[in-house]
């Protein structure tokens, strides 16, 4: 079967779960703070994070393309279904941004009025000298500009993809078309993606600077895209499609997971051995935070995403039991998701919390905030000190969870619609045969 | 097989399809195959003949943890117990900082460990000679040997004949 | 053995080759006495590295005080080169052992000659931290061991440290590898030899025979290794960066280092092997096993490192701004606009521009371009590191610190020197062993071998692909 049916119950099943997400982030909002931090980081998380995945997929697809993998053809379906994801994106982006204009959040101590004018009680010299790229204009051009360019070549690869197995030629004109295209895609994509980055994660923590940062995001969502590419071929599967993807081919995206989880962990530990070895106060104090105050993220971090991978997938007939795949990806997905709440919710908090503080010594009527901010930044002038932290930012509450699950369901949602509109095997690919007889 | 003498009877073929095809078709006249020799390796050989996995990389792995814990314990001893010195403001037990040496000598142990063990199982050392058949097995031709010690003419006949028909260019006796 | 293969791979071994072809072809180099090239080659070789040694001799007996070393600039061209001559040497590993498990088979055509010349670049590395010591006879220091200075220890801590461990593991783990490959072609030599050469390759092959279980594990043991061999690679480069990033001076404590460096590294390598190669395959005679194809599969693996490597920079560029350390931020306009422009230059035209005019098909596939280019990269990555080590340290916190170094006639003697060791080694190498790696070319023959596949494919697609079934 290379026609997926999307059927009913999926759809009802997929629809629920993003109803149990709306009604979560509804929740949230309710009982959150007055600025409703915890909503917006959470948004905000899940947002960069399903981005994230959806533009590395193609990314992905196209590094694949241009290296001539070949054995990769019977699955590239399910990597354009993700990229098409980032419309999604682009949306929930525009909306973000748009709250750093109009105030709906205070995710970015950056984004604060006055920040950078040296008569405002706002005025930090640091930020003000940053003030030319950590600005409202960059920030909602950098994030809509670039998803535009990767949307539009995401739905470019998409559709000549698509024309090739319907008027697919001996000679291969449409491969050697999107051969130039995914070339012209890659230095793009390598070139913005950090960008995009700095701005949506990195400057979160606005002082705090790390050259590695971008690549080491970039490595976290890589792994959560394998994930979901093993559990959406494997839930595929299940299902009678993708008769073609055999055990190699498991054994392959599964070797994948396996390196790419040492990458990460290379990156991760180059970043944070650099930092604690220099012990440069501005620089430690973005590790000090988590791993005094979120001691159990910090090395459950390391734990789901370093030493269970590296233990259970060394083994080679790990990666073809589909058990242990399905069990791994999960973890996974999770375990990076989680790497992104860690890196964004104990900096947007400080910010939050900080301009709490502000508002409610500013304005003396807003008795509340400064009730609020004040009971929970503590002390908050002295790093690593110990003060409550709210729930939903300590750990993923159940709230969280909620949304995470509301948000995958979107995605998921999405991408099987797209299965639906082509064949899931792409027939004229030029590799098809060599993939469809891989041997590992 | 060099402590006693062997009587082998050998084919070769020309290329490794013929091989494939011969071997197979020796494990349906259930003939017992001495040997297979080849210039490269063959892919889908070892199904044929019977080999089982090589278990190389459980080694690698034991050598791996025992240089992990070797260095990993050695530095930990040295500066928690044998003479504890503070570098740079660090703690006694600098975890990060022990890293990259216990990475270095993992990979080292495992390297050493796997590439000796390899040599070792296969009785291969410098200065030993070895019985070689036919001096176009490590050019272009692809051996297959049988052991003929104590076999009857007819046998033997039989395996000139299965040569024959399974397309090998050449038939050779040799006495190793 | 041979799967369905796509029209669109081109075929990496040309000339209809047949296996004992190809043993002529690779093994027939050894056979044969030098021609003149080689041996005009030899002596230049052999005279850069007797000036080199003298030079050392020269440090080693005046002292370091005959470097242009100073007290701000403790490290010059001896640190340069090290992480030149390293960088350089990770191609080899990278080629054999990234290569292999990605699968790319046109590593075949070049991972022998790569592996030999990472040994041979780690060699003239490794001299350098040595003779930058000073008192050379005092290396025994360096090791762990119970010693006379009580029972003291070496820091653990240090990245120098590190340095020797990386090194030394990587040195070899490539040896083991390189000659685990070698075995089963030193018995082919042994095969074809007579007389006292048979003895000879008699010991180096081990009493390979090729026998089907041996074969096995030798498939099992090459993938281990490089399995080991590929965090290596990794860790040996990024080791190298902790000198420098671990430290608290501006412009060396960044966290993009480790990868940064470990890219430049694959693209120093790639380049190094392409200026090699180009000139083996040309006086070996090896144009239907190093083709076109292998040289443009090299020049996009070029391109792609050059422009990782040329976000790194962008990123460092930018980052230290965005830092708003006035420390950090002056290092990098220092870099670009101070008395070392020349070299950030030098680095970023070399290393960044020119090699985008690989986006162009044309000259991805011209052997001219490729060797100008390559040429082009070598220097450009050395004067990255160059970029890195000098420009800093001439320009230290405290302005009365401030200098201005060049090296004196030894410290470029001693380059040179590297240069002739490395050659010298290079040319023994193609006298002593087939530079491609024979049984390995054999085992892609009918899957990439021009009569099975490409243009002028005589048996057909369909025939190669049903071949072994």
């Amino acid at each position: 079967m290379h026609q997926f049916i999307f059927t009913g119950r999926q759809k009802s099943v997929l629809l629920g779960f993003m109803v149990l997400g709306l009604l979560c982030m509804g929740l949230t909002w309710a009982v959150d703070d007055p600025f409703h931090t915890r909503f917006w980081t959470n948004l905000l998380h899940n947002t960069v994070f399903f981005t994230g995945i959806a533009f590395i997929a193609l990314f992905v697809y196209s590094a694949w393309m241009t290296a001539y993998a070949g054995w990769h053809t019977v699955v590239k379906r399910i990597f354009e279904g993700f990229s098409l994801y980032m419309v999604v994106g682009l949306v929930l982006m525009l909306i973000i941004a748009g709250g750093t204009w109009f105030h709906y959040h205070h995710l970015y101590h950056w984004a604060a009025e006055g920040i950078a004018d040296p008569t405002s009680d706002h005025y930090d010299r640091i930020l003000a000298g940053k003030s030319s790229f950590l600005n409202k204009s960059w920030y909602t051009f950098g994030s809509v500009g670039f998803l535009a360019v990767w949307t539009f070549f995401a739905f470019r690869i998409r559709s000549m993809s698509i024309a090739e197995d319907n008027a697919g030629t001996a000679d291969y004109a449409h491969h050697q078309k999107l051969k130039r295209i995914v070339a012209i895609f890659l230095p793009i994509a390598a070139f913005t993606s950090a960008a995009a980055i700095w701005q949506w994660v990195m400057s979160i923590d606005a002082h705090w600077y790390s050259t590695m940062f971008a690549w080491y995001a970039t490595a976290s969502w890589f792994i959560a895209m394998m994930s979901l590419t093993i559990l959406t071929v494997i839930f595929l599967k299940g299902k009678g499609y993708l008769e073609e993807v055999t055990g190699e081919h498991l054994h392959d995206l599964g070797k994948w997971l396996f390196a790419i989880s040492i990458f990460w962990t290379y990156l991760w530990f180059s970043q944070f051995m650099l930092i604690w070895y220099a012990n440069v106060g501005e620089e430690t104090v973005y590790f000090q935070i988590r791993r005094d105050d979120y001691p159990v993220l910090f090395y459950g971090n390391l734990i789901i995403n370093f030493v269970l991978p590296f233990l259970i997938l060394m083994r080679n007939s790990t990666k073809r039991k589909y058990g242990t795949l399905v069990f791994m990806s999960v973890l996974l997905l999770f375990g990076h998701w989680v790497d992104f709440f860690l890196m964004i919710k104990p900096g947007a908090l400080h910010t939050a919390l900080e301009a709490m503080e502000h508002m409610g010594t500013a304005v003396g009527d807003a008795a509340a905030a400064h009730d609020h901010g004040h009971a929970l930044a503590g002390d908050h002038g002295g790093h690593g000190a110990h003060h409550a932290i709210p729930p939903g930012f300590k750990m993923p509450g159940l709230l969280e969870i909620g949304t995470f699950l509301g948000f995958l369901a979107s995605f998921l949602y999405f991408s099987l619609n797209q299965f639906t509109k082509a064949s899931l095997i792409s027939k004229n690919d030029p590799y098809l045969a060599e993939s469809l007889h891989h041997h590992t | 097989m060099a402590d006693k003498h062997s009587e082998v009877l050998f084919g070769l073929y020309d290329d490794e399809v013929d091989l494939l095809d011969a071997v197979k078709q020796a494990n349906a006249d259930h003939l017992e195959i001495m040997d297979v020799l080849t210039p490269f390796p063959v892919h889908g050989l070892d199904p044929l003949l019977g080999l089982e996995e090589s278990r190389l990389h459980i080694a690698g792995f034991i050598y791996g943890a025992l240089g992990t814990m070797t260095a990993f314990g050695f530095m930990t001893w040295v500066f928690t117990r044998d003479w504890p010195i503070i570098f740079g403001g660090k703690p006694y037990w600098s975890v990060p900082a022990f890293i990259p040496i216990t990475f270095e000598l993992t990979v080292l142990f495992c390297a050493i460990g796997i590439t000796v063990t390899f040599y070792t199982i296969c009785g291969l050392a410098p200065g030993k000679t070895p019985d070689i058949l036919d001096d176009r097995i490590t050019d272009d031709k692809f051996c297959l040997a049988f052991k003929t010690n104590g076999q009857s003419s007819e046998q033997i006949s039989k395996l000139k004949n299965f040569f024959s028909r399974t397309g090998a260019s050449e038939v050779h006796n040799k006495v190793i | 053995m041979s799967a369905p293969v796509s029209k669109l791979r081109e075929p990496l071994i040309m000339g209809s080759k047949t296996y004992h072809q190809i043993t002529e072809d690779l093994v027939g180099p050894t056979e044969k006495a030098p021609n003149s090239a080689w041996i005009i080659a030899f002596i230049l070789a052999v005279t850069f590295l007797s000036f080199g040694l003298f030079c050392i001799a020269w440090t080693i007996y005046v002292g370091i005080g005959s470097w242009d070393l100073n007290r701000t600039i403790g490290w010059g061209w001896d640190i340069t080169n090290f992480v030149w001559w390293v960088g350089i040497g990770h191609a080899g590993t990278l080629i054999s052992a990234i290569l292999l498990l990605f699968r790319q088979k046109w590593r075949t055509g070049v991972n022998r000659a790569a592996e030999a010349m990472t040994i041979f670049a780690v060699m003239c590395a490794g001299l350098f931290p040595l003779i930058h010591m000073g008192r050379l006879w005092l290396a025994i220091f360096i090791f762990p061991y119970p010693n006379t200075r009580g029972p003291l220890w070496v820091n653990f801590n240090s990245p120098l440290l590190w340095d020797v461990f990386a090194i030394s593991t990587y040195f070899t783990v490539s040896v083991l590898f390189w000659y685990t490959g070698l075995v089963p072609d030193f018995a082919t030599v042994r095969d074809r030899a007579k007389g006292i050469r048979k003895n000879i390759y008699n010991a180096l092959s081990f009493g390979w025979t090729g026998k089907a279980k041996h074969w096995q594990r030798w498939e099992s043991l090459s993938l281990l290794l490089a399995g080991i061999a590929t965090p290596l690679v990794l860790s040996v480069h990024t080791i190298v960066s902790f000198d420098f990033a671990t430290s608290i001076i501006p412009g060396w404590h960044t966290t993009i280092f480790p990868p940064y460096f470990v890219a430049g590294a694959i693209f120093s390598g790639f380049a190094m092997v392409l200026t090699l190669m180009l000139i083996a395959r040309k006086i070996l005679g090896l144009e239907d096993y190093i083709t076109v194809n292998h040289i443009e599969s090299m020049n996009k693996v070029i391109l792609l490192t050059g422009n990782i490597v040329g976000v790194a920079y962008l990123t460092e560029l930018f980052i230290s701004w965005y830092s708003q350390y006035t420390y950090e931020q002056f290092a990098f306009f220092n870099r670009a606009t101070g008395v070392y422009w020349w070299s950030y230059f030098g680095m970023m035209t070399c290393n960044v521009l020119s090699p985008q005019i690989f986006w162009v098909k044309k000259y991805r596939r011209s052997v001219f371009v490729t060797f100008i280019m390559s040429i082009f990269i070598n220097i450009g990555m050395w004067f990255e590191r160059f970029v890195i080590i000098a420009t800093t340290l001439a320009r230290d916190y405290l302005p009365s610190s401030w200098s201005y170094y060049k090296p004196t006639w030894v410290e470029i003697g001693i380059y040179l020197g590297t240069f002739g060791l490395f050659f010298t080694c290079f040319l023994l190498f193609t006298r002593v062993a087939p530079v491609v790696a024979v049984a390995e070319v054999k085992s892609i023959l009918k899957t990439s071998g021009d009569q099975y596949i490409g243009p002028d494919a005589k048996h057909g697609h369909e025939k190669a692909g049903t071949a072994a079934h």
